[in-house]
């Protein structure tokens, strides 16, 4: 569904990214992990067309996607069901039919959908997270990209969109989900990409990247993990 | 990189983004009241008159957060905006905030056009000032755009209305030190280099100007003008990366 092969990309003499590919499979859940500053976002936004790399390239297979941005913002002048609405049209679907995906996904995520005609910024962070997961996910998208996608949520809510990505993974989307939360990626993820200062440190499935992060001494998974991140 | 599967996104959100700008529907709804009294009080031939030279200023207030909020805000980085769409509909924007004016601007004009037919007072030159007149708002959404990739909203809009000040106060100098340029304006008529130039400068920061049938010879120069700040912001915008 997705591959991408040897970015490049720095920030002035930054770099930030040093070659990084890996590729996503339709039906599995990606996690991209890494400390902050390690390239995770850019990777996100280069795959998405918001940042253009200066080497390599992202190829991308037909389908619609969707991005759960790690702070979400909309114009602050356009209501949520305005919002959803140009994303509808944007997506040529029927009226009937994304009504009831939206009124679905509110239920799903516990979205109180009398929000919607009010604009997102007066929102609270946890609701603003769950209304971009509700724009993305009503276009059934078949690439979901998100990158810190539980940050803001409180603990119910983060089960329900973990409940959700999978539902997404189960009907056949490809998932990145970019995060620095170990635990909750190790719920969610099928694959796992770790980036160091901007290349690809390890790239496993959940048991091999497990197994890695497990130490084999006393020590907890939590700071094995710290020790791949960190080199 | 300009797709036009984005047009129809892009006149929505423009449409959707004047209908709720308040300064925007006061002005466009306070001119045709203010027109009406002054036609009433004066003659409709000087409201006509008041028109041409003034509404290519509703241009520029439509334009006055083209960019840099919607960038440095984070809106754009929105599924609707995906694979570099953010760059068509900034660009786009140019052209549905103009054809907007333009819309509103004809309506008004042939509100004044029936009033000054009836009235007899009806001058077929005014069409051609009126086109000069789409042609200097059309600058100004060009010109207010390629600012606003750098000013934040509104103040793309404030930069040029300083431009325009501090043009009237070299002016208002210009007079004091009697350097004659006020007199080949007032004539209409640029006799040497120096002029000629002083003038092209003058209409490129106050393209109203061109409205004025003396000076309709400044067309070329606001053309100009609109096709090089078109160039800028397209050259800009495939540069433009969303890095909130």
């Amino acid at each position: 569904m997705l591959r991408v092969d040897g970015l490049r990309k720095s920030y002035g003499p930054v770099p930030a990214l040093r070659g990084v590919g890996f590729s996503l499979e339709r039906g599995r859940v990606t996690a991209l992990l890494g400390e902050n500053g390690a390239g995770k976002t850019t990777t996100v936004r280069i795959i998405l067309g918001f940042l253009a790399p200066d080497a390599g390239r992202v190829e991308r297979g037909t389908g619609r996607v969707g991005y759960v941005p790690d702070q979400p913002a909309f114009f602050p002048w356009l209501r949520g069901r305005a919002i959803l609405d140009l994303t509808r049209r944007s997506a040529g679907a029927g009226r009937a039919e994304w009504e009831e995906r939206v009124r679905d996904l509110s239920a799903a995520l516990r979205f109180d959908a009398a929000l919607l005609d009010r604009p997102p910024r007066t929102y609270s962070a946890g609701n603003v997270k769950k209304f971009a997961f509700l724009q993305s996910l009503a276009l059934e998208p078949d690439l979901l990209v998100a990158d810190e996608p539980f940050a803001a949520l409180d603990p119910p809510s983060v089960k329900r969109a973990r409940d959700l990505i999978i539902a997404a993974r189960d009907r056949g989307a490809a998932v990145l989900l970019s995060s620095h939360m170990l635990a909750e990626m190790t719920r969610t993820s099928d694959d796992f990409v770790v980036l160091r200062r901007g290349v690809v440190a390890a790239r496993s499935g959940l048991a091999e990247f497990l197994d890695r992060v497990r130490p084999a001494s006393a020590g907890d998974v939590e700071s094995a993990f710290l020790g791949l991140i960190q080199g | 990189m300009f797709e036009k599967d984005v047009f129809p996104l892009t006149a929505r959100l423009a449409g959707l983004r004047l209908r709720t700008s308040g300064l925007v529907l006061g002005v466009a709804s306070a001119l045709p009241v203010f027109l009406v009294v002054l036609g009433v009080k004066e003659s409709p031939g000087a409201a006509s008159k008041a028109f041409l030279l003034f509404f290519p200023y509703l241009f520029l207030l439509a334009s006055q957060d083209m960019s840099a909020s919607e960038v440095r805000g984070g809106g754009l980085e929105n599924v609707l905006f995906l694979d570099g769409r953010f760059r068509s509909y900034l660009w786009q924007k140019n052209f549905v905030l103009a054809a907007a004016g333009g819309a509103y601007a004809c309506a008004v004009f042939l509100g004044l056009a029936a009033w000054g037919l009836g009235r007899g007072t009806f001058e077929a030159a005014s069409v051609l000032q009126l086109g000069l007149g789409l042609l200097a708002g059309t600058y100004y959404v060009a010109v207010a755009g390629a600012l606003g990739l750098v000013f934040r909203a509104g103040s793309n809009v404030v930069v040029l209305l300083l431009a325009q000040a501090a043009a009237l106060i070299g002016l208002i100098l210009s007079t004091t030190f009697r350097t004659g340029f006020v007199d080949h304006l007032a004539a209409g008529r640029f006799p040497d280099l120096g002029s000629r130039l002083l003038f092209a400068g003058l209409a490129a920061v106050f393209p109203n100007l061109i409205v004025a049938r003396r000076l309709l010879r400044g067309g070329p120069v606001v053309l100009a003008g609109l096709v090089l700040a078109l160039a800028v912001q397209r050259a800009c915008l495939r540069r433009l990366e969303l890095r909130r």
